[in-house]
Order: C-alpha cells, then structure tokens, then sequence
C-alpha cells in the first residue's frame, strides 16, 4: 500500500526539488498529519473518517507539491547544473582518488620500500594492506565514480541520459590513464610517480582501452540496474 | 461567504466581504497558493507577501511548530484565511533560508518538531511587509469609500 506521501515525494524530486529540502517536508507533513488525525478523532471520527479529513485539510497533492515546487531555491545542484554534476563533478572526484592513490603509491614506496628503483615489486607484509589500498582506489577509481553518478541520479529520479554520458566519460578517462614510476639520478633521491592520460597507439591498444571502458562502464552501471530493477518491481 | 475575482496579464484580486460587512481586497499571485480562502479549501490562492507576514508576526510572539501557525491563523482570523494547511511549511523554510527564521528540534510531551522563531532579520522583514500592507489596505479603503477622492471631486 502507498504510503500519504509516496507520491508527493516522486513529484518533488522528479521536479528537480533536492532530496534534503523534500526529506524535510515530508518529516514536517508527516508530524502535521499526526497533529491533524489526533484532531479529528478528538472531533469524534472514526480512524478512516479521521485520516481522510486530516489529508484533505493538509492539502491536495497538487498544491503541497506546486507550493515547493515553485520555491527555486530549493532546487538541487544536479537540476540546477546537469552538465556540470554529471561531467565536471566526476572528473573531479576522478582526480581526486587519482591524487589519493599516486600519494598512497608514493609513500609506500618510501616507506616500505626505500632501495627499490620501483613500487611495482614483490611486497610482503604491511606494505600489501598499504600499496594494495592504493591499487584499489586507482583502478576502482572510475567503477566508485561511476556508482557515486548514478546513486546521485537515482536519489533525483533522473533518467538514465546524464548517467550513461557521464559514465562513458569517466570510463574513457580511467582507461587512458597510465602510471609511471623512477628514480632520480641522484643517488638517494625521492622516486617520482607521474601519472599521465594517452591515446591508444595501435589497434591492440585501442581494443584494450575499449574493453577496459566497457568494463568500468559495465560495473558503473550495476547499482543502476539493481536499483530500477527494484523499482519495477516495487511499482 | 462569496468570494469573487479579478484577474488581470499580472495580478489576480480577491474581493469578499468579511463578518462585519466590509468588503475586503486582497491581492493574489499565481494559481498556486500558499494560503486559500476558508470556504474554498482546494483552491488555493497566492497572496504575497501575507504568508510571510502572517507566520513572521505570530512567530515573533512565541516559538511555534508548523501546525500550531497553521491553527493560530485559523483561530485568530475566524477561519476567514485558512491556510491550505501543508503548504505552511515551503512558506517557513523558505524564511528560514532567507535568514528571517531560525528553527531547532525541540522535543514537548514525546513529539519532536521542528520549533520556528523569528531573527533580527525576520523582525526587519515583518517591519516593511507590515508597512507595505497597511499602506494597500488603506489606500484601498480610502478609494471604496471615497473619502479623500470624494473631496477633491
């Protein structure tokens, strides 16, 4: 059974209104409710008699939803600036846990492996948990953005458009990063890690690159998937 | 009660007479309302600026929840504005956004609600929206009786 707000809550967040401005509202309609049913029972009506004139006095759908509505500055972000939530929002947060995994690579190197003229050897111990960390935030970066767009998109009801380009974006971008690491030619000196983004030099690459996209897009995807499917069924 | 209306390319106009047989004009906005007439409870009117001075001038008396505002207007006015009783509460978090009220969580026989009180700012708000309606009210009462208008004539 819908519950009184189900549908004043779809309404809300399809028209762009931001989901802490609607969890609110509908917190504060839910009290008001109470306060209308205790009203009309003390009034002498039944429990049905007492519901249904406590919603009819809190207001039609319509107008509960069309007085937030027109309040634009409860607006989300992502209504407001699709392009840039779901294009400029995702390449930052891409670089951001590229930045975090270059540091955790860095140190670990310094750390657990101070002669060594590259991260990229057998480690044992601690330095697993401390590097394999930084692996995982680097190449589950694009998957973890991908899931971070859709649950964005899912939480404002958006279709699946602005999710799907963002996705491939990240996904092309994740591809086509690429890390290097060396010492410098001062002995002792601090290792350099550069992270840098190339375009497939051959078909070999080129298919590579593809497959690695399809995947980061595949697995972005999967929260998405489960979560209309959910919805489907639910309806 | 009768109310009637006139509605013009930018403002809509309610006229009604009240208990004491004055006739009474209030300028209404949009379709959507934010306050309705008492006898017509599902069709909402825009009357700008009177939420807002309305919910600033019963809030700066005493803390109030969205459904004590709501039933102050109701008693204080003899159901002549009912307020589309929800609708009170975009009204309030948007005054709240603007800075005119502050609200905190306040917990009274086992109910937590969302208590609204009015700030410096709000009190300021409530000062010109009061200004600005007694102005109207009486410069529309000075043309229904024709009092200044008729002298001059």
């Amino acid at each position: 059974m819908a519950k009184p707000f189900d549908e004043l809550r779809e309404r809300l967040l399809r028209a762009g209104v931001a989901p802490r401005h609607v969890r609110r509202y509908l917190c504060e309609l839910g009290d008001h409710l109470s306060d209308l049913k205790v009203d009309e029972r003390n009034a002498g009506r039944c429990a049905a008699d007492a519901e249904a004139a406590a919603l009819i006095r809190l207001g039609r759908t319509d107008d509960l939803a069309n007085a937030m509505i027109e309040q634009r500055q409860f607006r989300s972000w992502s209504n407001r600036a699709p392009w840039a939530i779901f294009s400029l929002g995702p390449l930052l947060m891409l670089a951001v846990a590229y930045y975090i995994a270059m540091f955790l690579l860095w140190s670990g190197w310094q750390i657990f492996l101070p002669g060594a003229d590259t991260p990229f050897v057998r480690i044992d111990g601690f330095a697993i948990f401390y590097l394999g960390v930084g692996r995982l935030i680097y190449f589950g970066a694009p998957v973890f953005v991908g899931w971070i767009v859709f649950l964005i998109a899912a939480r404002q009801r958006f279709n699946a458009l602005w999710p799907i380009i963002s996705t491939i974006l990240v996904a092309f971008v994740g591809g086509a990063a690429q890390v290097r690491a060396s010492r410098t030619a001062i002995p002792g000196g601090l290792g350099h890690i550069r992270m840098f983004f190339t375009l497939p030099s051959s078909g070999e690459l080129l298919l590579d690159r593809l497959v690695g996209a399809v995947i980061v897009f595949s697995l972005g995807m999967v929260p998405y998937f489960i979560w209309r499917l959910r919805r489907v069924s639910l309806s | 009660m009768v109310v009637d209306y006139l509605m013009s390319e930018d403002a809509l106009l309610a006229f009604f007479v009240n208990g004491r047989n004055e006739l009474v004009v209030i300028p209404l906005g949009s379709m959507y309302s934010s306050f309705s007439m008492a006898p017509r409870e599902t069709n909402p009117n825009f009357m700008n600026g009177v939420p807002e001075l309305l919910i600033l001038r019963l809030v700066q008396q005493e803390e109030m929840y969205g459904y004590e505002i709501v039933q102050a207007i109701r008693g204080r006015t003899d159901s002549v504005i009912a307020v589309g009783e929800g609708v009170v509460y975009p009204v309030l978090h948007g005054l709240e956004r603007d800075g005119a009220l502050r609200s905190r969580r306040k917990t009274v026989n086992g109910r937590n609600r969302i208590y609204y009180s009015v700030t410096p700012a709000g009190t300021r708000r409530l000062a010109d929206l009061a200004k600005g309606w007694t102005n109207l009210t009486a410069a529309i009462q000075t043309i229904l009786t024709g009092e200044k208008h008729g002298e001059a004539v």
